[in-house]
């Protein structure tokens, strides 16, 4: 499984804060009786990549597990003194224009207008523009010291006041960073979307940084694609928009596999059938385009069932990417369902091409028993409507493929017809 | 020296007096012994003229001294004009210059086209000439011009056959006239007019000789003819003298002066630019301090390239080679003396008498000249001559050998000017100019061979430079070299040079079969859209480049791909003229000279082609695998019949079946027309068989891997058409007897089957228990149905079409459909921007002619771009 392991190809375009549950999740992974060298690399790399924040806490106490001690080094104590410390300067140096933001009369009187805000604060409270960046650097501090909620609200407050927007952007990626981290993903994929317009429009002209922050984004956008039900549609579509499939394609094909279990999974979800339709459509020819690029089980899965129409060997990757699934951060949670899912498209597209099915075979396809197999094939019947009849005595499932009427073809073809006419009489006569 | 040429002056045409410079020198030395013999073989009445002006002639060269070779027209005239008061001219001189005029006259007619004038002018010189030729003698340059009008004729009369348009009444008479005299009079004169034809040169300078003959003849007029002789004799001896001195007279302070005289006759009618370079040749054995070295190399090196200026001819190959090595002397001197340094932008320095020293405060002695363009000049020339040399011959490969020595050069001059870029301000220009050249000599070879060109072009350098680029060393494989070098032009470089290191970087990658990193460089460069506004250079590399791609794709196995990024190209039919590996004989259009040199200009040397023939072979194969079950499929029904996926395929086929017998397959085409046949009737072992047998596959790298990989899909297709085909006929059909038939595994057998039926292909369903193929019946359409069909799918396109003409009338900013259909209607939301992009690209790949947006990855450059 380690082959399939994409953690250090993720970990170019995540932060050290976003990366930490990913190391987390790694060590969940080791066995509990496995000796202390196996630990080890991965405590290293905690603290390798936490060395540069604030939390010294947490990072004293990393290195003395490294070292073996039974207290944190006391250089740590130094540096816990400096942290707070400098939270405190920071605390006070922002502590005006908090308390103003926070009183209801001055909230009251500002605009959407950030320039004439400024102007206002200024003229009738005294904020200066140190003020307002000094927000920006308190919220970056406390962000590193991995106080995440205040770090959101700092920088929200930033971004109310600021123009500059440079320091805007940062802030975004910042509060992004933030809510993902404190698992509040509404918020995040407010944020997602901020982001994503910001890239859109300010980077306009520059389309190598536009591909690098898209390729952020879309990793950074792992987090709340498998957390959140709500979002998922959503983000969805944003993946599959040209240009962040492109994006993908281009520069971190290994996104794919999270792409495919998405659409997979999303399965029995979506209300809309036809986009899922769509999107597994999509899917299947990116997969096979990047084959020569980057496959692991999941994405083998689907060129196994969809491009070769190899249901051995579909079957073969299905249970190769169950075991991917339960080993990966992003998937774990998703692993039964995703494999359920799976099941219903081998027999979907199975029963779409036989017209005759020994069940047994059927459930060996399934990696199901023959009962169980039985079983599923009547849950699938029914939920699917297909027209099949199961033939005890011969223990085969008959389908039954009516041909696809001439008329209903007709009518399936000339279906949007009007509406796209009538939306052109419109454009023509406006 | 000879007497045309002065009557004829300046207007005398262009050949003849080049011919004439050429001779004047051997002339000159001849004179000397020809004229002595001549005094007792005198007979004649004419004299004189010759000699006198020879003479004085003489005396003038005498006057100008060191500068006796640049005399330029205006002298010779004024000698000829000084000449005229004096001596009477002869009956038959006048004869000649009358001649001479005509011929002239005729040619400037013939340039115009304005046959009517040529053949009256021709019948003046017919009767002129029937004098002359009364007096037993027939003028050498009235053959020539004869047999020069005979073929202007000849070829205006073909040009004539293939245009349309006609030539008015009266030229037509003329051309017609003129054709007839020729004709009596190529008779009459049959074997002079051999004679030229046989070898021009030769005729005329035999011409020359017997011309000496006549010359002193004349001289016998005026009393002092014997004196003359005397003086004559005197001047001869003296001039030789001189010719000995003057060796004497390059000495390293003149050296300067020499030069200033050279650059300053150069362009000048006249000016013997042999001469010049033998004299710079000596000027650079006497050159002792660098300054002067480096300063006679620069002109000597520009002097040998003034030599084939021509724009058809190539420079001598001796002149080439010494070309070359004063480059890499020119080299070796500025490497050991780096207090000199040559620059395009420096001043010229005006003082002949010293040269410049070292100011204090400066670095350099700064010389004006720019290496970059005498390497390019360089390549350029080699390139032209190995054009007009035929491919086949030992000599191309001898002359090939000259590639290293000149890579060498290119390398050279890159080190050159990195140590300079070093200290000084250097334009990027040049520099990238250079990188280009070494580019281009590299990117189409195979590894090894570059290999073995950088060890080559790394020995000759002295351990102590260095490159920035390329360090020495670093660079082990070709595939690094390429990619380093392309590198630094993307960095450094823009328009079409980044244009063109692209498109080597993306030709070299397909060489080596790394085709999907050439293909996504092919699709991120979005050079499809551009190319068109592009030079034809870089169009034809463009070509090439796709070519390369698809052969590439081919030797993958990827049939689709192939096929497609090959249809461009060889759909069109025009694959010689699209990769400049020969003229097209144009059918209909008429292409004038001009165009005609520039395409032959613009011809690759035969070591760079690519082989036509492979490259059919390929593109019918391809096209063979996808049509075959194409046609198996729509053929039952005529509504699906226009898909066509290659028309010249398609056209060649029909061709093939239209024929009556068909004997045994001759060349590639048959073999693969042969094929399609077998295959189309399910004989899949025959078609394998018929395309084996084509002996082209020998060219491929990997021939046996080919064609395992063709027998595979050769099988593959086999089993899809003959289910295609054979489907109406069967209830059932057990997938061992398909396997058993295509010798394919079950397995195969069977996701190729369920492939079809889920891509609605066949209306059939698997049995899994009796492994068997059910065919489902009843699903034929009727007439009705099928025409229903057809007519809802015209509509669905016209509205497509509607919506994609408004879209472009507007720009995609009036309205905000979304062209993904009913599913997400989601209003304006966003849509416009997205679907205006969208029609952007597609409106951008309709100009394109080329198949790169075809790739099935057509959006991955979007990208990039966003």
């Amino acid at each position: 499984m380690a082959d399939y392991d994409l953690l250090p190809k993720l970990l170019p375009f995540l932060d050290r804060h976003l990366i930490f549950p990913l190391l987390e999740h790694s060590a969940g992974r080791i066995p509990e009786d496995a000796d202390d060298t196996a630990l080890r690399p991965i405590t290293k790399a905690k603290y390798e990549l936490l060395k540069s924040t604030n939390m010294t806490d947490f990072v004293g106490n990393l290195q003395a597990e490294l070292e073996g001690l039974d207290e944190p080094p006391a250089e740590f104590d130094e540096k816990r003194q400096k942290v707070i410390q400098r939270l405190e300067q920071f605390e006070e140096s922002t502590s005006k224009l908090i308390d103003l933001l926070g009183r209801e009369d001055v909230v009251g009187n500002l605009r959407s207008d950030k320039v004439a805000n400024l102007e206002f604060l200024k003229n009738d409270h005294d904020v200066t523009i140190e003020m307002v960046n000094a927000l920006y650097d308190f919220g970056n501090f406390q962000y590193s010291c991995g106080n995440y909620g205040a770090a959101a609200d700092l920088l929200y407050q930033f971004r109310v006041l600021s123009t500059d927007n440079d320091k805007v952007a940062a802030a975004t990626w910042g509060k992004l960073a933030s809510e993902i981290l404190t698992t509040n993903w509404e918020a995040s994929v407010e944020e997602l979307n901020k982001v994503k317009e910001s890239i859109d429009t300010k980077l306009f002209s520059n389309p190598l940084a536009q591909l690098q922050q898209r390729t952020w984004l879309i990793h950074w956008g792992l987090f709340p694609l498998f957390n959140d039900d709500k979002a998922r549609d959503q983000l969805l579509e944003l993946f599959f928009s040209p240009a962040y499939i492109n994006t993908v394609q281009t520069s971190s094909p290994w996104i794919l596999r999270y792409l495919t279990a998405a659409v997979i999974t999303g399965r029995n979800r979506t209300r809309n059938s036809g986009q899922h339709q769509k999107q597994l459509k999509d899917i299947i020819r990116i997969v096979k385009q990047e084959a020569y690029e980057y496959t692991d089980p999941i994405t083998d899965f689907i060129r196994a069932l969809y491009v070769d129409f190899d249901f051995e060997e579909a079957q073969r990757q299905l249970s190769l990417a169950e075991e991917v699934c339960r080993s990966d951060f992003f998937l774990l949670a998703a692993a039964d369902t995703f494999v359920d899912c799976a099941r219903h498209l081998i027999s979907e597209s199975y029963c779409k091409i036989h017209a005759r099915i020994d069940i047994k075979d059927l459930s060996a396809r399934l990696g199901l028993g023959q009962d169980d197999g039985e079983k599923w094939i009547v849950n699938l019947i029914r939920d699917t409507r297909v027209d099949a009849k199961i033939d005890y005595k011969e223990g085969t499932v008959v389908m039954n493929h009516p041909p696809s009427s001439v008329y209903q073809q007709v009518i399936e073809r000339t279906k949007g017809g009007f509406f796209r006419t009538q939306v052109l009489t419109a454009a023509v006569a406006r | 020296m000879s007497r045309f040429f002065r009557s004829g002056d300046d207007s005398s045409s262009e050949s003849s007096s080049d011919e004439e410079e050429l001779y004047s020198e051997e002339e000159e030395a001849e004179k000397a012994v020809v004229e002595s013999e001549e005094e007792d073989s005198e007979d004649e009445d004419e004299d004189e003229d010759g000699s006198g002006e020879d003479s004085s002639d003489e005396e003038g060269a005498k006057k100008t001294g060191a500068s006796r070779f640049l005399r330029g027209e205006s002298s010779e005239s004024e000698d000829s004009d000084e000449d005229q008061p004096k001596t009477v001219k002869s009956a038959k001189d006048k004869r000649f210059a009358e001649l001479e005029s005509t011929i002239d006259a005729i040619e400037k007619k013939q340039k115009i086209n304005d046959w009517g004038a040529v053949s009256n002018e021709f019948d003046k010189l017919i009767r002129q000439a029937v004098k002359m030729t009364e007096r037993g003698q027939v003028p050498k340059f009235y053959i020539k011009a004869i047999v020069e009008l005979e073929d202007a004729m000849n070829e205006t009369i073909s040009k004539q056959k293939v245009t349309p348009k006609k030539m008015n009444a009266i030229s037509a008479r003329g051309l017609n006239a003129v054709k007839q005299k020729i004709k009596k009079l190529k008779q009459d004169h049959q074997t002079e007019v051999d004679r030229y034809r046989e070898d021009p040169l030769d005729f005329l300078a035999s011409d020359e000789e017997e011309e000496e003959v006549a010359a002193p003849k004349p001289k016998k007029t005026k009393a002092e003819a014997y004196t003359e002789r005397v003086e004559q004799q005197d001047d001869d001896g003296f001039e030789t003298v001189i010719k000995g001195g003057r060796t004497l007279q390059f000495t390293p302070d003149s050296i300067f002066k020499h030069l200033r005289t050279i650059l300053e006759s150069r362009g000048k009618k006249n000016t013997d630019r042999l001469e010049q370079i033998r004299i710079m040749e000596k000027l650079h054995a006497v050159a002792n301090t660098p300054y002067q070295t480096i300063r006679v190399l620069l002109t000597l090196v520009s002097a040998r390239f003034d030599l084939g200026s021509g724009t058809s001819n190539a420079m001598p190959l001796e002149q080439w080679k010494a070309a070359e090595k004063e480059l890499s002397t020119l080299f070796e001197v500025l490497e050991q003396n780096p207090d000199h340094i040559v620059l395009e932008n420096a001043e010229e320095w005006d003082d002949d008498d010293k040269p410049p020293t070292l100011q204090p405060g400066e670095k350099h002695i700064k010389v004006p000249g720019s290496i970059v363009s005498y390497v390019e000049r360089l390549d350029d020339e080699l390139t032209r001559s190995l054009q007009t040399i035929d491919p086949h011959t030992s000599e191309y490969i001898e002359r090939l050998t000259d590639e290293g020595a000149l890579y060498n050069v290119i390398f050279r001059g890159l080190l050159y000017y990195e140590t300079l870029g070093k200290e000084l301000q250097i334009p990027q220009d040049s520099l990238n100019r250079i990188v280009m050249r070494r580019l281009e000599h590299v990117y189409f070879k195979p590894a090894q061979v570059v290999k073995i060109l950088e060890e080559n072009a790394w020995k000759p350098v002295p351990a102590t430079v260095e490159s920035v680029i390329t360090p020495r060393g670093s660079i082990t494989d070709a595939t690094q070299l390429l990619n380093v070098l392309c590198n630094y032009l993307f960095i450094n470089s823009e328009g079409i040079i980044r244009a063109r290191a692209m498109l080597c970087q993306i030709y070299f990658l397909a060489l080596h079969d790394e085709y999907y990193k050439a293909r996504d460089m092919m699709l991120m460069s979005h050079l499809q859209e551009t190319i068109n506004s592009f030079d034809v250079q870089t169009q034809i590399l463009y070509n090439r480049t796709l070519v390369q791609v698809g052969l590439c794709a081919f030797r993958k196995g990827l049939v689709y791909d192939a096929q497609n990024t090959l249809q461009e190209i060889c759909g069109s039919g025009r694959q010689k003229e699209l990769l400049a590996q020969g003229v097209m004989i144009q059918r209909f259009a008429q292409v004038s000279p001009e165009q005609e040199r520039l395409e032959k200009q613009r011809q690759l040397p035969f070591h760079m082609h690519i082989n036509l023939e492979l490259l059919e072979c390929v593109y019918l194969t391809c096209s063979m695998l996808l049509e075959i079950p194409l046609l198996a499929q729509t053929g039952s029904s005529p509504d699906i019949k226009k898909r066509v996926i290659s028309k010249t395929y398609r056209r060649m086929l029909e061709y093939h079946e239209r024929q009556i017998f068909t004997g045994p397959p001759e060349n590639t085409r048959d073999h693969v027309m042969q094929a399609s046949r077998a295959l189309a009737a399910g004989e899949w072992k025959k078609a394998i068989n018929f395309v084996h047998s084509i002996k082209i596959w020998e060219l491929m790298p990997n021939t046996e891997e080919i064609k395992t990989m063709l027998s595979k899909q050769i099988q593959e297709e086999g089993l899809r058409t003959y289910l295609f085909t054979y489907a109406p006929f069967y209830d059932t059909l057990a997938v061992s007897t398909l396997s058993s038939m295509f010798e394919l595994d079950d397995r195969k057998v069977a996701s190729i089957v369920s492939k079809m039926i889920s891509h609605e292909e066949l209306a059939a369903a698997l049995d899994q228990v009796t492994s068997t193929v059910i065919f489902r019946k009843g699903v034929e359409l009727s007439r009705l149905q099928s025409l229903a069909l057809t007519l809802s799918d015209k509509a669905a396109a016209l509205i497509e079409t509607n919506e994609r003409t408004l879209e472009q009338r507007t720009q995609g900013t009036a309205n905000a459909f979304d062209r993904r259909g009913g599913q997400n209607q989601r209003g304006g939301r966003g849509g416009g921007q997205k679907t205006g992009r969208g029609g952007a690209r597609t409106g951008g790949t309709g100009q394109r002619q080329a198949g790169g947006t075809q790739f099935t990855g057509g959006v991955l450059g979007g990208a990039v771009r966003g």
